[in-house]
């Protein structure tokens, strides 16, 4: 899947360039919060459920510094992308036991009967894996300079 | 939103985690992920069912394996399981407090 269709299903306003939080909890309810701000979403409550489940399943931070916490809820009627940066890192219970800086939070509907997320889902991680990409987008001034660091050959 | 109806919510998440990690485990493996918390994710979803009224539990499980999802959304008055218009007289004051079904197939309704 072309990087460019992914970043359809995110925007400015699903971009958190300063993430608070340390830990993996209040990130992923700072993320959370962004999430649902400015949409019909009134269900937070059942979107962190669903992404503790999921971490407790095994930790979503297995990209290097790169954590990308996903999975389906009834809570949200189509695919969104949340982006966030955290400069400090957050403990994210990743397997090299460094600090996660970069956040890409994939949530989708149960019908996603085209297995969108998991698509976008590989697109994105395997976009992430150039190290001089990851220090632009944690440079990136505003989300237009993070999607167009994203979409750079 | 009523209580039982967000169990089943949250019961429907866990089972669509399950599967998805059954059915497609390899290829999220093969991007990286872990799936070693499997066990307790089931224990988890098992201890969520006991806290579900047994009509209404029987009642997911029936429809579950009759069409793959218990609870779905209701969106612009239409149940997303079967396209049956929902009478907007089913989200009065009377029935707030109930487990709604759809008239037509039977799935539990959700607003989100």
């Amino acid at each position: 899947m072309d990087i460019a269709e992914v970043l359809k299903h995110t925007s400015s306003e699903h971009f958190l360039p300063n993430l608070t939080a340390t830990d993996k909890q209040g990130a992923l309810a700072e993320m959370v919060e962004g999430l649902i701000s400015g949409t019909q979403i009134s269900r937070p409550d059942a979107i962190m459920q669903m992404l503790t489940s999921r971490e407790a399943l095994g930790s979503t931070a297995v990209g290097p510094g790169i954590a990308f916490p996903h999975g389906r809820t009834l809570a949200v009627q189509r695919l969104t992308i949340m982006i966030a940066r955290s400069t400090e890192g957050v403990d994210f219970d990743s397997e090299d036991g460094n600090k996660t800086h970069l956040f890409f939070m994939l949530i989708a509907p149960p019908q996603d009967s085209g297995h969108q997320y998991i698509k976008s889902l590989a697109a994105l991680i395997d976009r992430v894996q150039d190290g001089d990409l990851r220090d632009s987008l944690m440079a990136a001034e505003d989300y237009e300079g993070f999607c167009n660091a994203m979409k750079e050959n | 939103m009523h209580p039982q109806l967000q169990l089943l919510v949250a019961l429907q998440d866990l089972d669509e985690m399950i599967n998805e990690t059954a059915n497609q485990g390899t290829e999220l493996e093969g991007l990286g992920f872990k799936h070693g918390g499997l066990d307790e994710l089931k224990k988890s979803r098992d201890d969520l069912a006991t806290k579900i009224e047994p009509g209404h539990l029987s009642w997911y499980k029936r429809l579950t394996g009759k069409f793959g999802h218990a609870v779905v959304p209701v969106v612009s008055n239409l149940c997303t399981g079967c396209f049956a218009n929902i009478p907007s007289s089913f989200v009065s004051k009377t029935n707030e407090n109930k487990v709604q079904k759809c008239e037509s197939c039977g799935r539990l309704l959700y607003w989100p």
